[in-house]
């Protein structure tokens, strides 16, 4: 799915995961690059994962300066 | 028993797959980052907004200077799974999250609290298990 969705959120009904937790398989319900879009309502009425492709730019305090104190 | 819970060690962190339960019975699953900086567990509101546990997300809140998130309210969750742990009625913060982090919760010192966890970085394993009382 990192291949054909590169960088993007997605909704992802009956789906199956790799040994790493990565969606391997699944009914991809929503796609987008805008995180907004993927999470709008209504909500699907069935189990349901949410995923980003992209790399996370998560780095802690390091990350919010970089973004906001800079 | 302990659980043993597989990330993969070539990432920037410890990233895992979590699960919660509504109300309604539907399972969603989340991106979580395990966060020893977090004192608490945090959720972001649009995940919890999406998932119909939360009925809105606050506009009027915003980052605070020096801050990473901003915790404005507590939820109580109904089930979460954390590392196959199932947690009844768990305490979380609800925050705004940049949205470039790619994750829904960050899972902090609270779970930390109530599990014993191991890091085998070597392995890519997570050792989880309840502290005996």
């Amino acid at each position: 799915m990192k291949k054909a969705y590169p960088n993007e959120w997605l909704l992802v009904t009956d789906y199956e995961r790799d040994r790493y937790g990565n969606l391997s398989v699944g009914v991809v319900e929503r796609h987008s690059t805008d995180k907004d879009e993927v999470y709008r309502l209504p909500s699907l009425n069935k189990d349901c994962a949410f995923e980003y492709t992209g790399e996370s730019t998560f780095r802690g305090f390091r990350d919010h300066a970089e973004h906001h104190c800079f | 028993m302990p659980n043993i819970t597989v990330f993969d060690p070539s990432e920037y962190h410890v990233r895992l797959v979590g699960r919660m339960r509504t109300a309604a019975g539907l399972d969603y699953e989340y991106r979580a980052i395990l966060d020893t900086g977090a004192p608490f567990t945090e959720f972001s509101d649009q995940f919890l907004h999406a998932a119909g546990v939360l009925p809105g997300i606050a506009s009027s809140v915003s980052t605070k200077h020096g801050l990473q998130t901003q915790k404005y309210r507590r939820l109580k969750l109904l089930r979460i799974d954390i590392c196959g742990h199932v947690i009844e009625d768990m305490q979380v913060y609800v925050s705004h999250f940049e949205k470039h982090w790619g994750v829904d919760a960050l899972i902090g010192l609270d779970f930390f609290r109530q599990f014993c966890v191991t890091i085998n970085y070597n392995a890519g394993q997570i050792i989880t298990e309840p502290y005996e009382v």
